[in-house]
This record gives structure tokens, sequence and C-alpha cells, in this order.
């Protein structure tokens, strides 16, 4: 059996190790990995994609594992897990903590979690989350939950990668909403509210307020037929709190948006942003291989060309 | 007349250093404390006159002295802590103490006890009877107890997380010994909150089990008089890695805290201030850890005061002291008995009520019936040889004692302060600060010792070329894990099933509605039977089972080894893999069990990301199934298994057989922490790679790490 087989047989070693392929640095790898994506890409689509975001401590990790298991236990799914830790930039390496923090998610034989040390760029989700989430639906996870720390414009290519999008925040002094990104309130499917517990519940109740409100000035319509106000709930990750209401919403969100088309409208935009994505990937490298870009950029320093012209020139010669 | 004058004296000093002024050559401590060469009356003068020595002994603030003769009038108390896997050889052990001169009863229990597992649970396989004594139902302490009279001897028992149950078999097996509550002398540790930020021997969230302590404070001081509600200790954050000054003040935040707690039942200050007690380590900073002892009586009766005591001696600070575990080491370990007689030293010029000395083999093992005897002599010298006792408080009045206990005590009020702004300690604990505070520090430690900046001899100075190999106890785990299971099924089966199920839904509803008392109602399950993992159940239910945040620190060893030549040269090497590998190694880092001393794989975490691995963390309390799992999942090229319970000979090989049957055998599997020597042949038979013990390098471990990984094809 190759590695595909072995992935569509639910071997969960072969699924981290075509993991492994897809992020390695070395192209033979690299280009394995997407043999085996387009050997299992008929096998793909089929899973609940969900995006969650939020700023770090407001606890990704703990509702993971509580939204999880619950898929787990209560809707007998299959979940896998994506999640990218920020590196060390300073020191190389990383530290992969988050799984500390799922304790049960990661014992149990129908979860799947894989972190990815973030390379080169900070938090947010990695370079191949898109192609991690096509593996992981061949093997045969219905679920897939890819958190992203809110870093950068991180969240925003998490959007493009997933059918659902949830907002985590909490409580906060003061009235003010803070440590929300402008425009992230216009693309969220919905928000949940942690740390509604103990001494933090009543000031909870006040941000879930403001949030609503805001979501109402930002979206205008009401929830009707076709348009969609995302709901703010509230809860406890830690207690487990609110995870079954927040389930029922990506329920009706994923039945309204299928029965009015938005659903393979937002799946049909994402394969073109993936296609763009390779267009430009695949350009670059290309003429990275096939020319010094070194020198090339020496001879800028001659005053000859600008770059403007230089790459002009240049696709001008391929196209010949 | 003698010359007085500093600055001749300064002169000189310079003359002797060849230059250098005698201020260049002060030591900076790890509390970030200046140690001067020399002290003078203008630096003792220049401190607070709480703790000159115009104070006495035995009155406020107690700096001096708990008590006003203190050792001239009846020396500390000699308290060895200790407990074999099952009660019967605890209590013969026990029995034999007492005979010997030891003057008090210390009992360890194991550590599926402490997470309220019984010894047939699933997930303590590799924990039952390690460590410590297992016991599951009051039979089991019934025999521990056996022949010892409860209303005479004292006992102190370590248990914080299965407080209620524990301390419930403990009531119930001295009522069937015949002896009354108010007679019950001792002291149950049941410090709840050091153990969310080292040792993770909790069960419930931090509220949940404030209120277990809230109503222990509670009961025993309506009811058992004479019985220290709880022993505060710093032992456990020295352990972990903090300095004197951090362990002094965490674990004073942390009494403030349970006086908040107590006063919130409803009790006045003076119903059970005075029953708190006390619980210091004692490392090898000598003059500094008489100074913290001396400045946490002065602290606490500071704190007390605040709360407007009437009797004197609730801001009393009473303490037991125990000798450092972590000073202790693998290579050459008979240099320990003199690091533990300089400890005990320390403990006892600090006026320690009771004493711990550790015995030479604790690095590695349980003690020897050898070990453990040199180590109660070290005592009974130091008592009856050494004229010590004869001088209340020696280093009164001293210049340089006077000052540190001064700047001592500053460093811990300020720390108080800063939890105190976090909102008292359950908040800051929630928070992760002061977990974060003390890995921060255990880090910069490992770091100083492996960079040779701090001396340990026959580590990283001295280092014998042959080891002696020491003879060392062993555990057969099975053998104890069967019987205690034989027990459990007979006790299930006599027992009235009727009363048991009662009492077990009286837990349950006590832990949903906050009504009762939970430890009189866990004395009627004790009664009843019921069994440590029963009674645990049924709170559970309803308060649920806390789970541990990964804090981690990073930067310390990158930071410290910047300039190293070795750690640049291992540094490239991972570049080099990664270049060859297309990503850097990664390591998965797990602790299996019960076992929840983490600050040796958050240690080896931090370091081996600084010089640039992935380190997958494995969630505390993990299987050998569930490691083997996560190993697979993330892929990783090896799995570093930290083990500081002995449960390595158990749950390793059932981590190598699971990899194998799930064909990922070439996933390396090594192993680091307390791991007796004549066990690594056994390990590496079932295929560990490389064993790493106590005192290994880390910056070693890596390059040794790094050459079995470099085998990879």
């Amino acid at each position: 059996m190759n590695l595909a087989e072995k992935i569509v047989n639910g071997d969960r070693r072969a699924l981290a190790q075509a993991i492994t392929l897809l992020e390695s640095k070395l192209a033979p790898d690299y280009m394995a990995a997407q043999q085996i994506i387009q050997e299992l890409y008929p096998k793909t689509g089929k899973a609940l994609r969900i995006g969650i975001t939020g700023i770090p401590g407001v606890g990704k990790s703990t509702l993971i594992e509580a939204f999880g298991t619950y898929l787990l236990r209560e809707q007998g799914a299959r979940v896998a897990v994506l999640t990218v830790d920020p590196s060390s930039k300073l020191h190389g390496g990383s530290i992969l903590g988050d799984k500390t923090r799922m304790a049960q998610l990661a014992a149990d034989p129908n979860a799947f979690i894989r972190p990815t040390p973030a390379k080169g760029f900070l938090g947010g989700v990695g370079h191949h989350t898109r192609e991690t989430i096509l593996l992981c639906e061949a093997a045969g996870f219905d679920h897939i939950l890819v958190e992203s720390v809110g870093v950068g414009q991180s969240e925003f290519q998490l959007l493009d990668m997933v059918d659902f999008f949830l907002l985590l925040s909490m409580p906060h002094e003061g009235d003010e909403i803070q440590g929300i990104k402008k425009g992230i309130l216009e693309v969220v499917n919905a928000i949940f509210v942690n740390k509604a517990d103990g001494k933090l519940l009543n000031a909870a109740k006040n941000h879930q307020q403001m949030l609503q409100n805001s979501l109402h000035f930002s979206h205008k319509d009401n929830d009707t037929e076709n348009t969609w106000l995302p709901p703010v709930h509230m809860g406890s990750a830690l207690n487990r709190e609110g995870v079954d209401t927040l389930f029922q919403t990506i329920k009706r969100f994923t039945l309204k948006s299928k029965e009015s088309g938005k659903w393979i409208e937002k799946r049909e935009k994402q394969t073109r942003v993936w296609m763009e994505e390779q267009l430009r990937d695949q350009l670059y490298f290309h003429f990275k291989q096939k020319y010094d870009l070194k020198k090339m950029a020496k001879s800028l320093n001659e005053n000859e060309l600008t770059p403007y012209f230089q790459i002009k020139q240049l696709i001008s010669s391929l196209e010949h | 007349m003698a010359n007085s004058d500093y600055s001749s004296w300064e002169e000189l000093a310079k003359r002797e250093l060849k230059g250098k002024s005698p201020s260049e050559h002060s030591w900076h401590s790890p509390e970030g404390i200046q140690v001067k060469p020399l002290y003078t009356k203008a630096d003792s003068e220049h401190q607070n006159s709480n703790v000159t020595p115009h104070t006495l002994p035995g009155l406020p603030p107690y700096t001096r002295g708990a008590h006003a003769t203190m050792y001239t009038g009846r020396p500390w108390t000699i308290r060895q802590y200790a407990g074999f896997s099952t009660a019967t050889e605890s209590n013969a052990f026990y029995k034999q103490t007492l005979r010997e001169g030891g003057q008090g009863i210390s009992v360890a229990f194991d550590l599926a006890t402490h997470r309220g597992h019984d010894s047939d649970h699933p997930r303590v396989i590799g924990d039952v009877g390690k460590a410590g004594v297992a016991i599951d139902t009051v039979e089991d302490m019934k025999v521990l107890f056996d022949g010892i009279p409860l209303d005479r001897i004292s006992v102190s028992m370590t248990m914080n997380g299965a407080v209620l149950p524990i301390l419930a078999f403990y009531i119930v097996a001295a009522q069937e010994q015949g002896v009354k509550l108010e007679q019950l002398r001792g002291t149950i540790q049941n410090d709840i909150l050091k153990e969310f930020m080292v040792r993770n021997t909790y069960i419930f969230p931090p509220q949940k089990s404030m209120r277990a302590v809230a109503d222990i404070i509670q009961f025993t001081s309506q009811n058992m008089p004479r019985y220290n509600s709880i022993s505060i200790s710093g032992y456990h954050i020295q352990e972990a890695g903090a300095d004197a000054a951090l362990e002094l003040g965490l674990t004073l935040a942390n009494g403030k805290e349970y006086i908040k707690t107590a006063l919130s039942t409803g009790l006045n200050i003076d119903q059970f201030a005075p029953r708190l007690s006390f619980f210091f380590g004692i490392g090898m900073n000598f003059y500094m850890e008489i100074a913290k002892l001396r400045a946490a009586r002065m602290l606490w009766y500071e704190i007390v005061e605040q709360f407007s005591p009437k009797n004197r001696k609730s801001g009393l600070l009473r303490t037991h002291c125990q000798t450092s575990g972590w000073s202790l080491t693998e290579q050459d370990p008979y240099n320990n008995i003199v690091r533990t007689t300089i400890e005990a030293m320390a403990a006892v010029f600090g006026g320690t009520q009771s004493l711990h000395t550790n015995a030479l083999d604790e690095a590695v093992a349980l003690p020897s019936e050898f070990s453990a005897r040199i180590a109660r002599n070290t005592q009974l010298i130091l008592q009856e040889e050494s004229n010590i006792t004869k001088v209340v408080d020696p280093w009164g009045g001293s210049h340089m004692m006077e000052t540190l206990t001064a700047q001592i005590a500053e460093q811990a009020r300020s720390i108080i302060k800063e939890m105190e702004k976090d909102g008292g300690m359950v908040a800051a604990i929630e928070s992760g600060k002061p977990k974060r505070m003390i890995e921060q520090a255990a880090t910069n430690k490992q770091a100083r010792i492996d960079s040779n900046s701090e001396t340990i001899i026959g580590v990283n100075k001295y280092r014998l070329q042959q080891e002696e190999l020491l003879e060392t106890l062993e555990v057969d785990n099975t053998k104890v894990r069967q019987e205690q299971m034989t027990a459990l099924t007979k006790i299930k089966q006599q027992r009235d099933p009727q009363a048991a199920t009662n009492a077990l839904k009286a837990l349950s509803l006590y832990a949903e509605t906050g009504k009762g008392n939970g430890l009189e109602l866990a004395i009627t399950a004790a009664a009843a039977r019921c069994t440590v993992g029963e009674i645990t159940s049924a709170l559970e239910q309803h308060w649920g089972r806390y789970q541990a945040q990964g804090v981690t620190v990073t930067g310390i060893y990158g930071q410290t080894f910047k300039e190293d030549e070795n750690w640049i040269m291992i540094k490239n090497s991972i570049l080099k893999f990664e270049q060859i590998h297309g990503r850097r190694p990664r390591m998965l880092v797990a602790k299996m069990g019960q076992d929840g001393h983490d600050r040796g794989s958050k240690i080896i975490a931090s370091a081996f990301a600084d010089a640039g691995f992935d380190i997958d963390l494995a969630p505390l309390f993990s299987t050998p199934e569930e490691v083997a799992k996560q190993a697979i999942e993330n892929d990783v090229h090896l799995i570093g298994v930290s083990s500081l319970a002995a449960g390595h000979k158990t749950l390793v090989p059932q981590l190598i057989k699971t990899l194998k049957e799930q064909g990922a055998d070439d996933i390396i599997v090594t192993c680091g922490g307390v791991i007796p020597q004549k066990d690594y042949k056994f390990l590496r038979q079932h295929g560990v790679r490389a064993i790493f013990g106590p005192g290994h390098p880390i910056p070693d471990a890596i390059t040794e790490i790094m050459d079995l990984l470099n085998e990879l094809s």
C-alpha cells in the first residue's frame, strides 16, 4: 500500500507522515505530498471545516477541548484539530504546548491533533494548512477544527479555508471592545464569549451585549432567509458550558447556507484563492530556480533597470 | 584599642584582591540580593528595628524564635518522611523508627492515592505503591497505624489532592482504635494552592479545592483542637526551582489566602490560626536559608496582625523543614550526607520545630534501611553531640544575618504584594503567573549549573572517573497492585452496600449544592468502607477534574550559552539536520502515570527549544498508549520520557510495545529523571536508546540525542 491508500485506510501514521512531507522544506518531499493530495483529491471536501480565532489567552485550546470532546461524544464525530504555534524566532525552535490543554481530545481514538510549528511567519495559519485539511478529510475526519492565533492577517487567511468562522472573545475591563481587530466583525459567522464564569460572569454578559450591538450595526440586515446575523454566544470552555448551543448554531448555519447556495459559492471561491496562491508560488519558484535572483538584484544596484521592467522582461521572455 | 576604621579595611582588602574593590567582590545571590564580603554594624543598624537583636525569642515578631527557650528546653522533633508500598511494610518501618529515636510519623502516600484513584484504576498501573504507601480504604489505614497509639504519637500526612477521604480514613481508623477526636495530634499538609504551581497532585479546580480546605479547617478547629489543619508548604516550591525569596513570598501569600478562606466559613482568626503550620525546604544557600526562616516568622506575624488576633499564638509561625532533594546528586552519592548535614544545620540555626533529613540515595530511589539510618543519625548527632542546641538563635545580632533577614523579608513582601494586586493567590494561580515565575527561576538555576557558574561537586566539578553502583531499594509494583486489588474486591463485597451508596450520594449532593461539611460527609463514607476513588468520583461529578495549563518559558538557555562554543556547535548540528531532513528535529516530551513533577520536563522542553528543536508537550498524567498516539500524530523523531516517581519500569516498556504494535518503532525513546543506574540495563533491553540521570548537563544530552538522530537515514 502506498501512503495515500494507507491514509484512506485510516492509518494514523501515514496521515501524520504525509503532513510532514507537505511541511518539509525539501522539494522532493513537497512534491511527493502534492502527489498524495492529487490521488486523494476526489475523496476530500466532505468535512465541516471550522476556523477558530482569537487573541492569545482567550482560551482557544480549552474551547477546542470542550467542543471537540462534545463532537466526539454527543455527535459521534471524528475530529481533526490543526493548530499553529508561534515559533520563538530568536532561538530557532518552538514549544508546541496546546495539547496540554486538550488532554481528553488528545487521548481519544477518534481525534487527531497536529500542531505545526510556525516557521518564518508569526502565528496564524500554516502555509500548508489548506492541504492538511484535505489530507485529514481523506483520512475520514468529518469535523476539522483549525485554530489560528490572531496575529497579522492570519485570520483572514483562515477565513479562506473554512466553512464556519468563529471568533473567540472574552470579557474585558471597561466598556471598550478591545482586542478585536478592525474588519473581523464583518466576516465572523459567530462569536463565543468565553470565560463567562465566576467573577467574570457579569462582565461577560455586558461584553456579549456590546458585541451583539456592534454586529447589528455592521450587518444592518436582520436574520432573514438569505442573510445570517452572527449570534454572540456566551459560555465557559473550562467548565464545558455553551458548546451545545455553539454546535446548534453551526448546524443551523450549515443548513441555511447550503439551502441558499452560499456554501458552494464559498467553497468555489476558496478553491479559486487556492489556485491563485499556487499561481504566485509556482511562478515564483519557477523563476527562482531558473534565474540567479541574487545576480539580478545586484544589477539593480547599478541602476540599469527598475525591478518593474526587469520582471516584465522576464515574463515576456517566458511567453515567447 | 582595635582599629575599626572601615576605610583601612577596604584599603587592605583591595591590596589582597590585587586592586579590585571589595564591593566588586560581592556575590549576587539567585534571590537578587548582593551578599557582601563583610558586614558591619552600619549594615545592621540600617535595617528595620524588627530584626535587630533588640527583639527576643518567643515574643513578637518572633524573628529570633517561635519559643522563648527553643532547643535549650527541648530539641526539634526528628520527623522522617517515609512510606513503603504497602500499609504493612510502612507500619513495620514506623514502629522501628519510633523504637530507634524517631519522634513522630510522617506518611508518604503513593501517587494513585494522591490523585484520588483506587489501585485498580486503569490509569495508575505504574503508580501503585511507588513513592509511598497505597491506601484505598480505611482498612489500609488501620493496618498502617496498627499498634501505634494515635492519641500519643503525632502523625503528619502529606496529602493535598485526596485530603477529604484520607483525613477521613485517619479519623475513622483512630476512632476504631478507641481514640477520641480531641486527642488526635498531627498535621495534614492540605496545601492545595502550591500543587497548582508545582508538583501537580491536585484533583479538583482551585476554587473547589479551596472549599475542601475550608471544610477541613472548620471541622478540625471545632473537633480536633490539637491537630494542625494545614501545613503551608514552601518546600515543593523550592524543590521546583524557586529561590529562597520566591519560596518565602509565595508560601506566605498562600498562607494569607488560607486565612481568608477560613474566615469566610465564619470562624474567627484565633479559632484556627494557631493550628496553621508551615513547611520549608532548606537548600545549600546556607546563610540565606537561616535568614529565610527568621524572616518567615517575622512576616507571618505581620500578616496575621492584619486580622487583629487576640491569641498570642495566632501570629506565631511554627514550621517543619526538609533538606533539599534537588541538591542531592546521583554522582558520588556519599557527598549527599555532607550536603544534608549542612542543610540540616541551616534549618536548626533558623529555628525549625521539626526536621526531615534526606537519605543519601533519595536522588534516585526510596531510602534503604542503611541510608535512612544515616539520615536520622545526622539529626541525632546535631542534637546530642554538637552542643548546637545550647543557645537560642545563635546568629542573632550577626551583622550579616540581621541584614540578610531584613533583605529577604523585603523581597518576599514585594512578592506577597504583587500576588495581592493580582487578586489573591487563587486568581494569581488561575492566571499562571506564579507558576511561570517558578519555572523561570528553575530554568535559570539549571542553566547556571550546566554552564558551571554554580558548582556541584561530583557533577560539574571533580567528577569521578568511575562511579560506584549504589544498592537501592526496589518496589515490585505489580505485586503490590495485585494485593491491593484483591483487598478492594473483598471490602466491596463485605460492606453494607446501602450505607456505602447513601454516603456517596450525600457527598455528591454536597458537591452540587455546597451545603454541609465535606470532611464530615467523608468520615461517614469512610466508615461505610467507601474507597478513595469512590469518594473522589462522587465529588468529581460536580466539581470536575482540573487540567494543568502548559506554561513554559523560553530563551534562558539560549541566553546563558549564547557565547558557548559547544552550544553554538549544537545549534549548527541542528541546522544541518534541518537542511538534510527538511524540518527541525521534533521531540515529544512526555510524563506518564500520576507523577506530576514537571520541573524536569519543562526545563528540558525549554532548553531543547532554545537549541532549535520543535518540542511537543504531552498532557500530564498520560498513559503509554496516549503518548504513543501523540508521538505518531505529531510524527516526532523521538520521545523524551521524564520520570520522577519510579514508574519507568512499567510504563516505558509499555510505551515501546505500543509504538511497535503501530509500526512506529523507528521513533526513538529516551528517558530522563530519577532512574537508578541499576535499571539502565533493563530499560536498554526494552529498547530505550538513551538515559539521562539527575545531574546530566542538558547540552550534553542534546549532543547525545543529535548523535542518535544523525544515525537516521
